[in-house]
């Protein structure tokens, strides 16, 4: 499939007060191929935003290339930008005087599209959006949710190649949020956008991408596809629920055969937390608990789950 | 086609700002009318009896009047709006647009300049009923003089916004400029030949010329008219240009989204 977006060791340094320099993007490069749905995950100040503004043409980089659909973007701005557009985090993005249809009206003329070329693709918008009983509300007056749907469908409604969506569903309560992932979802599902999504909230990015590139100080330190981390990171841990305390002498044979392993306790209940090497050891375990005579409530098996893997490479980068 | 599409999305918004925030545009027009009351009045108490019957200094007042109420508008639409943009978030949106930030601009400007209009024209009119001095309201000689004159407000204007984008806290600034517009065009000093070179000042006088001179564009000194035109230009140009620097500079230092 064919490149769409593609960054060649993008850097961009910040100059601060004292003559010191920031880093805040250091030598990137990856490729985004069309229609791919990827997102750009990364602690607080790793360089997310910066990347994604660079590729908006909002921040000037430092040096490296940043290619758009065949079209070098830092040469060629305006030719650039008919490819991209994006939906930026901490921003209103809208005019919040004027109503929703008038918003997206607005922003099609933005990109040059004439209103009576677009009138159809804005009704469905207004449509996907939920936004038709609102449609004669300035913008000031929707829901903080409501208002963060209007600035997405302002993006699409530009009909660009590629989007770039940093935060979307920061600030907005659960609800809202799972509103706002369930049309992404259904966006990347359709498979008509290359998107690249940076985002804090894991569910947003295991629900709609394909693959994730982490940053971390400015630099790439993973990218793949979420199945191939989720399966670099598949562990076989298990979690048994018991009935009751372990005897001490239970405690200390299971300890001896699995070192890592961790025992909790509440008032009626134990737990152990064990990395297996294999299923087989399951019976091993088993043994000494059928040896106490211990009554099992449950036992579990652990999926890997986004967030722990990306906690898991972001800490070994800085050690 | 797409530079239409977008200067009409433009005009468009304007439009609907006038018509559905009206209060603010009609107290926008009570105001400055009131301002003029009191310039008025009390240039008459203050004048008495000798000059205020006379004529010249009284339609002077209106047409400096007229010309400031034109230069604040043109002057803030892209001072405190590029602020206003800024903090609200859509100045990077109106950043991407493939048409160019330099052609988004000019749009506002000349929309803003259409909706302007409007609003001088009552205020003109009322400040014309009040003091019974009915000018000589030439439109074919007066629309070029006026676009002439204002577009050194544009350039002013501009040059704030620039400021604005990398500086920020230029809100006083901003406030304080706009009774140096006032200076420029009705300066205390009465006119001397150096004042050509500011910005508004010769525009002012070749209108005035016209307004209450009965004189049409073509009756004007080619000389003064020709230099309106380079006074204006530098004023623009060099407005745009520097606000073209600073923009530059917050793109650099990733400057434009915040506010």
């Amino acid at each position: 499939m064919e490149t769409v977006l593609q960054l060649k060791d993008l850097t961009k340094h910040f100059r601060q007060r004292r003559g010191e320099t920031v880093k805040a993007v250091d030598r990137v490069s990856f490729s985004v191929r069309k229609n791919e749905v990827v997102g750009l995950l990364g602690p607080n100040g790793a360089g997310k935003t910066t990347t994604i503004k660079c590729i908006a043409g909002l921040i000037k980089p430092t040096s490296g290339e940043i290619w758009l659909d065949g079209i070098e973007a830092l040469r060629r701005p305006k030719k650039a930008m008919e490819r991209v557009a994006a939906l930026l985090e901490g921003n209103r993005n809208i005019y919040w005087r004027l109503t929703p249809r008038e918003n997206l009206e607005f922003f099609a003329g933005l990109q040059g599209h004439t209103v009576g070329k677009v009138r159809g693709y804005i009704d469905e918008l207004i449509q996907l959006f939920d936004l038709k009983e609102k449609d004669r509300t300035p913008a000031r007056k929707l829901s903080r949710g409501m208002q963060q749907k209007l600035a997405l469908a302002c993006a699409l409604v530009r009909q660009t190649e590629v989007l770039l969506l940093d935060e979307p569903t920061l600030g907005l309560d659960v609800e809202t949020s799972y509103e706002l992932r369930h049309v992404l979802k259904q966006m990347a599902a359709e498979g008509e956008r290359t998107i690249l999504l940076s985002s804090h909230d894991m569910h947003v990015v295991q629900d709609i991408c394909e693959r994730v590139i982490i940053i971390n100080n400015g630099r790439v330190v993973v990218d793949d596809r979420v199945t191939n981390l989720m399966k670099l990171f598949e562990v076989s841990a298990y979690r048994f629920e018991l009935e009751g305390r372990l005897g001490e002498e239970q405690e200390l044979r299971l300890k001896e055969l699995f070192p890592l392993l961790e025992v909790s306790a509440t008032d009626h209940r134990t737990y152990i937390d064990a990395d297996l090497k294999d299923g087989t050891q399951l019976y091993e375990v088993l043994e000494i608990l059928k040896d106490g005579s211990t009554q099992i409530k449950s036992i579990g098996h652990k999926e890997p789950n986004l967030e722990e893997i990306f906690l898991t490479i972001v800490k070994g980068q800085l050690r | 086609m797409r530079l239409l599409a977008l200067f009409k999305a433009q005009v468009k918004m304007r439009y609907i700002y006038l018509k559905r925030y009206y209060f603010d545009t009609l107290s926008m027009i009570v105001t400055m009318f009131l301002i003029f009351l009191l310039i008025f009045y009390g240039a008459t108490a203050l004048l008495g009896g000798t000059l205020a019957g006379s004529g010249d200094t009284l339609e002077g007042i209106v047409v400096g009047f007229m010309v400031w109420t034109f230069a604040l508008m043109a002057y803030g639409t892209l001072s405190w709006g590029m602020i206003e943009e800024a903090q609200q978030g859509t100045l990077e949106q109106l950043y991407m647009s493939p048409l160019g930030f330099g052609w988004v601009t000019i749009f506002r400007v000349a929309a803003s300049f259409i909706v302007n209009a409007l609003i001088v024209i009552v205020v003109l009119f009322l400040m014309m009923a009040t003091t019974g001095k009915w000018l000589n309201l030439d439109f074919l000689s007066l629309t070029p003089l006026i676009l002439l004159t204002v577009a050194g407000a544009y350039g002013i204007g501009f040059f704030m916004g620039g400021l604005a984008l990398v500086f920020k806290r230029v809100q006083s600034a901003l406030q304080v400029l706009q009774f140096v517009l006032v200076i420029f065009i009705a300066a205390p000093f009465g006119w001397l030949p150096i004042m050509k070179f500011l910005p508004l000042s010769l525009g002012t006088r070749l209108i005035g010329k016209v307004m209450i001179g009965e004189l049409s564009l073509l009756q004007l000194p080619p000389g003064e008219v020709l230099f309106l035109i380079g006074n204006s230009a530098f004023y623009f140009g060099l407005g745009f240009l520097i606000f073209k620097f600073f923009e530059n500079v917050a793109r650099d230092r990733g400057l434009l989204g915040h506010y």
